[in-house]
């Protein structure tokens, strides 16, 4: 009657590589495009009662001194042109001639643009970021597992593993995006990547918590078991939460308009990938860790003893 | 204390409702005060705080700039620290400001050697290079000995560090020629009548940021510190060279390594849209929660616009600057303060399936979710608090109502949740199984025995 979701690892593990390596080809393939922000220059969003074609826009900016002007058309009959980083005299000289060729077709613009020097900071900036969240959730599962002893490796092995899953995950979606639609990495996609991490160490840290009261009220019992009901029991509420989460991405990804389309999306295929792998990865693997230590031991594969709590 | 709670739960509400509610455009709004009004009787000492929804540029439109200092670039290496270059610039910038009369405008030092100026309303990107980086550094220069027709600086450089405040001026036979009046201070004026003495008869150049705006003949020895400046000036750009020699010259170079312009037409789209998106969302989890808990659901559908009201009544008073990205982990909290009554919810479910009363099955409920809530929220507490330290823009503001968001929800499902399930619990009518979601054979099945692990 219950559903087993340790036996079948293996699936599980396979549907995750499935969904993981596209992503991780494109990744590999460099399909991840880092916006203006992290690699410098400027971006110039133009909107147009009617946006002109491309070719002319293209031509406009070549006569400007600007050949590596990238001109992309975008929804809402904008146009967006990519260019080395503008000082604010060329850009108000680029706007004014734009004002001319289009006269009243031209509506408004707006203007990003960062020097290749700042950039490199802001670079440098979401590298520690991601490097000091990664250092803190470790420490903080370390923490949440410390009553397990030497057993708390396995758990936050797992749930790191699980995590990086998830963010993996999102990297390869918008690596393949990147590179299909040169759609480009903003500081608000490390956002995204990072609140996913939280997410789903938090969706995982519910489920290892479940495990570990179960191990304590029962104990000598083998450990696949008492996961498989662990998942049982946290499986109703993992999903319920997640779909709350999704409804209100969901609700922003729709409504919310393009400027926070790709970091609603992003959250969203987080969100949706944590919520799977803190169903049908993260205890797997620790059960697979006692498997094969238990292997290692020459015990053979069953019956399992569960770490027993201290 | 728990009878107590109730008390305080309501004050808050009526209290947060009270700053929530629009203070600005609304005629006469009570004592003429839009916010907080304090004021000693019969003085004119008091306090008093403002109000009011504080929105990004990204949402009111205008320009933002990040400047780099640049010492590097100064004739001689600074005297100095950096941190005290830094202050004395953002004062000039300040001041620059002031006098152009842009509202709420933001400048803040990022570390030692940057800072962040937000022009809201300002659409003008040469306007605000302008005001940010125009050194106004005046010098005084006299003609050179050696090289005739050309000039060169005193030693050392008379420049308008002293400068009494310049206003504009008009000469010339119709009294219509803008110039800008000034006066040296001490000690410079001494100098100044000096320098009258040595070159009467002779031109001197005035020059801004080493640009000569002119060069006047000295036709009399002067008797006081003070000049005019004739350029062939407009009267507009009479007051704008006034206004920067009275806001001071930066002490050091600026570069403008960032900059971004946002009109305010998409800023108020994007206000409207995720206002949409905010209660779209809001009402997809309420109709959900309803309809999977029902009553409990209810219940967590009130705490959820609570927690709504409560949240931005925070943002009002601390007050946070509301950007897209700052609505949007705004908007996402809503989704994870329900994550903390779910996770008492389905506590509350499994008890009550073992058997136990509804009030037994509260307390439990509350007590087993506890330790999960509060793992769950220090987690994403502590990205945000990364996120907030090491992001600029954007990510602060994410990181800082997601914070807060999550705060509030901790507060609203641990305090205001299980307050209103025990108020439930004291109405007959809801005290019956079925609206927590637990069909009664359920609760027969759990009494029998299990294959698997059932907790003692």
């Amino acid at each position: 009657m219950l559903f087993n979701f340790v036996e079948h690892k293996w699936w599980y593990f396979l549907v995750s590589g499935l969904i993981i390596v596209p992503g991780t080809i494109f990744l590999l393939l460099g399909g991840l495009k880092p916006g203006i922000e992290f690699r410098g220059g400027t971006l110039l969003d133009a909107r147009f009662t009617s946006a002109p074609a491309s070719a002319e826009v293209k031509d406009i900016f070549a006569a400007l001194g600007h050949d590596e002007a990238l001109i992309q058309l975008a929804e809402g009959e904008r146009v967006q042109i990519r260019t080395a980083a503008l000082s604010i005299d060329e850009t108000t000289k680029a706007e004014a001639v734009l004002k001319e060729r289009y006269a009243s077709n031209f509506l408004d613009m707006q203007t990003s643009s960062v020097s290749p020097s700042f950039s490199a900071e802001i670079v440098r900036n979401a590298i520690w970021s991601i490097i000091l969240a990664s250092g803190l959730i470790v420490l903080l599962i370390a923490f949440a597992f410390r009553s397990f002893g030497w057993g708390a490796f396995r758990y936050g092995f797992a749930a790191i593993l699980a995590t990086l899953h998830d963010a993996l995950l999102v990297l390869g979606l918008f690596a393949i995006l990147g590179y299909f639609f040169n759609v480009e990495i903003d500081s608000l996609f490390v956002t995204a990547v990072l609140t996913v991490i939280g997410f789903s160490v938090h969706d995982t840290i519910v489920v290892f918590d479940r495990i570990r009261e179960n191990l304590r009220l029962n104990p000598g019992e083998p450990l696949n078991p008492v996961i498989n009901f662990s998942i049982m029991q946290t499986m109703v509420r993992s999903i319920i939460t997640s779909v709350t989460v999704i409804f209100t991405l969901l609700a922003l990804y729709s409504f919310g308009g393009y400027t926070i389309r790709n970091f609603a999306l992003a959250l969203l295929i987080g969100i949706i990938s944590g919520t799977y792998s803190s169903i049908f990865n993260a205890a797997q693997i620790v059960s697979l860790w006692q498997e094969v230590e238990d292997r290692i031991r020459g015990r053979g594969s069953r019956p399992q003893k569960g770490a027993t709590p201290a | 204390m728990s009878r107590l709670w109730p008390w305080i739960v309501g004050l808050i509400a009526v209290l947060a409702i009270w700053v929530d509610i629009p203070k600005h455009g609304v005629s006469s709004f009570p004592f003429n005060c839009p916010g907080i009004c304090f004021r000693l009787p019969g003085s004119a000492t008091g306090f008093s705080q403002e109000i009011k929804t504080h929105l990004g540029l990204d949402l009111q439109g205008g320009t933002q700039l990040v400047l780099q200092l640049r010492p590097d670039r100064l004739p001689s290496a600074p005297t100095i620290p950096l941190f005290e270059l830094n202050t004395q610039a953002r004062g000039v910038i300040d001041r620059r400001i002031n006098a152009l009369g842009v509202s709420e405008p933001v400048i803040q030092a990022i570390g030692d050697d940057k800072i962040l100026l937000e022009l809201p309303g300002v659409s003008d990107l040469a306007q605000a290079q302008e005001i940010a980086t125009r050194q106004a550094f005046l010098e005084i220069k006299v003609p050179s000995a050696e090289k005739p027709g050309e000039f060169k600086s005193l030693v050392p450089p008379l420049t308008g560090a002293n400068l009494k405040p310049t206003s504009v001026g008009f000469t010339g036979a119709n009294q219509n020629q803008p110039v800008v009046n000034f006066e040296f201070g001490a000690p410079d004026d001494q100098r100044w009548i000096q320098l009258s003495k040595d070159f009467v008869g002779q031109p001197v150049q005035i020059t801004l940021d080493t640009r000569e705006i002119s060069a006047p003949r000295i036709q009399q020895v002067f008797t006081s510190g003070g000049g005019i400046i004739e350029g062939g000036f407009t009267t507009q750009s009479a007051k704008e060279l006034s206004l920067l020699l009275n806001s001071g010259a930066l002490p050091v170079p600026l570069e403008i390594i960032q900059s971004t312009r946002v009109e305010p037409t998409l800023g108020q789209d994007s206000v409207r849209k995720s206002l949409i998106a905010g209660a779209i969302g809001l009402a997809l989890v309420a109709l959900f929660m309803v309809s999977y808990y029902r009553l409990p659901g209810a219940i967590a559908v009130i705490a959820l616009l609570y927690y709504t009201v409560l949240t931005y009544a925070i943002f009002r008073l601390i007050p946070v600057t509301l950007t897209l990205a700052g609505i949007a982990g705004f908007i996402l909290s809503i989704g994870m303060a329900t994550d903390a009554n779910v996770l008492t919810f389905e506590r509350l479910k499994e008890e009550l399936r073992a058997g136990r009363s509804l009030r037994a099955a509260l307390d439990e409920g509350r007590t087993r979710a506890f330790s999960s809530i509060a793992y769950s929220n220090f987690a994403t507490i502590l990205s945000a608090t990364i996120l907030f330290f090491f992001g600029t823009g954007a990510v602060k503001g994410f990181a800082l109502t997601l914070g807060i968001g999550v705060v509030v929800s901790f507060f609203t499902a641990v305090v205001v949740t299980q307050m209103l399930l025990h108020g439930a619990l004291s109405i007959p009518a809801f005290r019956k199984r079925s609206l927590y979601g637990v069909e009664e054979r359920e609760v027969q099945r759990a009494r029998e025995p299990r294959p698997t692990p059932v907790r003692a």
